[in-house]
């Protein structure tokens, strides 16, 4: 454990080292940004939105390090916010995703007959990227948040169908012949047999489903967002003129750096709540 | 019984599709506002005949077939080039503790990054072509190849590799014998998970950075327009396509764990 924590920290200190000194030998911030440009558009981009003009006569206000960096700053774009925004949509898709998900994973579990009609409509709808729906949903619903809401819904939906499924039928399956067998059914033998037997499987597939949300909420907001994680690593700009212009590198690291540590931590609160409520199983 | 279901299961959406696309023709709106402009003539819902009519169309005009194959060629080339990556790096941790160790903070790093965040850096280092979409691919697979091979080298049961030693085996002999084969099936579970991944990423890497014939521009194309049977003709490509792979990828599966049934 020791070892563990010792090597990973001499791995984590030595490439950041060896970028530092790449970056700073290469010289191309607008290819390798030095570490000190990476931590000053951080700096930028949590500080407050709006800065105030300076006064009168005081010759250079502050400069930010790039162009992007101001694009942003003027929109009022800040980290947190961004974050914060990414963080709503990808709860929202949870949120609706996988009670749909994990109904239709439990339907398809339970029933023998309802598996042979469903499972090959399921396939299909798996197949499809829900991002490439993207352009369609819109046309339907108009320019708003729900063509940006409803991918990941439906990315969260179709990550959890299986886990469940599985968790249902395989698992569940032995406890449920045996309640059976002592007289148990209906609303009884969902509640305390099938759920809590089923859930490691579903728990093990909300993970994978926080993963696939927040790379279909970037993925969205990337799209078209004017706010949010994705709008923040394109800087803005309108849909189909994204990534025409030349991204400053230092904002891309920041924005990837923080999405990485968002998904960390949800993954992590998930792990904990998911030890917590399947602990039975161990 | 199962077969004769799936088809009717099949059959009756593309039937209700199909009423529900003739009902509508006349009666949903042709003109959308976009927020900032209407555009005309939209088909929310085109019946079969504009569908089959746009499908032969873009097959006649070459346009599907050719943005079938570049996409094809990026997936296959990023799946090959990430695999090949993540499966030596996976297998060299999950053999290897140190190795482990010094790579944790750097996989849970990319484990956690969405894949598509990326794109904006690699268009920035390696331009608009090729390079960066298959580069994308690759660390997208190689990720999760990383750790399938990682959990197949850990899943091999203690008592085989202890019979191993016992009969003095060690080293090369032993990985190339006895964990190669166990971690087989993990590995190759996640390289099916990946190309079903690496699918996704690159339709919406190719629809945000739209600009070569592909199914991504393809699609991109359809929303500028608008034209919905084009939209519909692109997604349900795509979905076969990731299909295609999938059954491609299980029957492989199937071929190459042959003897682990008949070892049973």
């Amino acid at each position: 454990m020791k070892q563990r924590t010792l090597l990973g920290l001499v791995s984590l200190l030595a490439l950041i080292g060896a970028y530092t000194l790449v970056s700073s030998v290469v010289s191309r911030p607008d290819l390798i940004p030095p570490t000190q440009d990476i931590a000053e558009a951080l700096g930028d981009l949590i500080g407050p939105g709006y800065q105030m003009p300076a006064p009168e006569g005081h010759e250079g206000h502050h400069h930010h390090s790039s162009a992007q960096v101001d694009t942003l700053i003027q929109q009022g774009v800040t980290l947190q916010a961004s974050l914060g925004i990414s963080t709503l949509r990808v709860l929202f898709g949870l949120a609706v995703g996988l009670p749909l998900g994990i109904l239709m994973g439990l339907f398809m579990g339970w029933s023998r007959r309802a598996d042979d009609y469903l499972h090959p409509i399921y396939v299909l709808l798996r197949s499809v990227p829900p991002l490439a729906l993207i352009t369609y949903i819109m046309l339907w619903l108009g320019h708003s948040e729900a063509h940006r809401l409803i991918p990941i819904v439906y990315a969260v939906a179709v990550t959890v169908v299986i886990p469940t499924y599985h968790g249902v039928r395989d698992v569940a399956g032995k406890y449920t012949v045996a309640a059976r067998s002592l007289g148990a059914r209906g609303p009884l033998l969902l509640a305390y047999v099938l759920l809590p037997a089923a859930s490691p499987a579903v728990l093990g597939g909300l993970r994978t489903a926080i993963a696939i949300a927040w790379m279909t909420a970037v993925g969205a907001e990337m799209l078209m967002a004017e706010n949010g994680m994705g709008n923040l690593l394109v800087g803005g700009g309108m849909w189909s003129s994204r990534l025409q212009t030349r991204s400053d590198p230092a904002v891309i690291i920041v924005g990837i750096v923080a999405l990485a540590a968002a998904g960390w931590a949800m993954d992590a609160v998930a792990k904990i709540f998911t030890a917590r409520f399947t602990r039975w199983a161990r | 019984m199962r077969v004769r279901r799936a088809v009717i299961a099949l059959l009756s959406l593309a039937v209700i599709y199909g009423i529900a696309a003739e009902i509508g023709r006349g009666r949903l709106p042709d003109r959308i506002w976009m927020g900032s402009h209407y555009v005309e003539n939209i088909q929310l819902l085109p019946t079969f005949r504009s569908l089959a009519e746009e499908g032969s169309f873009l097959i006649e005009s070459n346009i599907l077939v050719d943005s079938i194959a570049v996409s094809a060629r990026r997936v296959l080339f990023g799946l090959v080039l990430g695999s090949l990556a993540g499966i030596l790096l996976g297998l060299a941790t999950g053999w290897a503790a140190r190795v482990e160790y010094l790579a944790d903070p750097w996989v849970t790093f990319f484990r956690f990054t969405p894949a598509l965040a990326l794109l904006p850096l690699y268009v920035v280092w390696f331009g608009y072509g090729e390079t960066s979409k298959v580069l994308l691919i690759a660390t997208n697979v190689a990720v999760v190849t990383l750790l399938g091979a990682h959990q197949g080298v850990r899943g091999v049961p203690r008592v085989y590799l202890e019979a191993a030693a016992s009969l003095g085996a060690k080293g090369w002999l032993v990985f190339r014998k006895i964990v190669l084969p166990l971690a087989f099936p993990d590995i190759f579970a996640s390289v099916r998970v990946a190309a079903g991944l690496a699918w996704v990423t690159i339709v919406v890497a190719e629809l945000i950075d739209a600009r070569m014939p592909s199914l991504g521009y393809l699609l991109a194309l359809a929303g500028a327009y608008p034209r919905v049977p084009t939209m519909l003709i692109g997604i349900a490509t795509v979905g076969a396509l990731v299909l295609v792979f999938d059954l491609l990828a299980l029957l492989l599966h199937a071929r190459a764990t042959r003897w682990m049934k008949r070892a049973a």
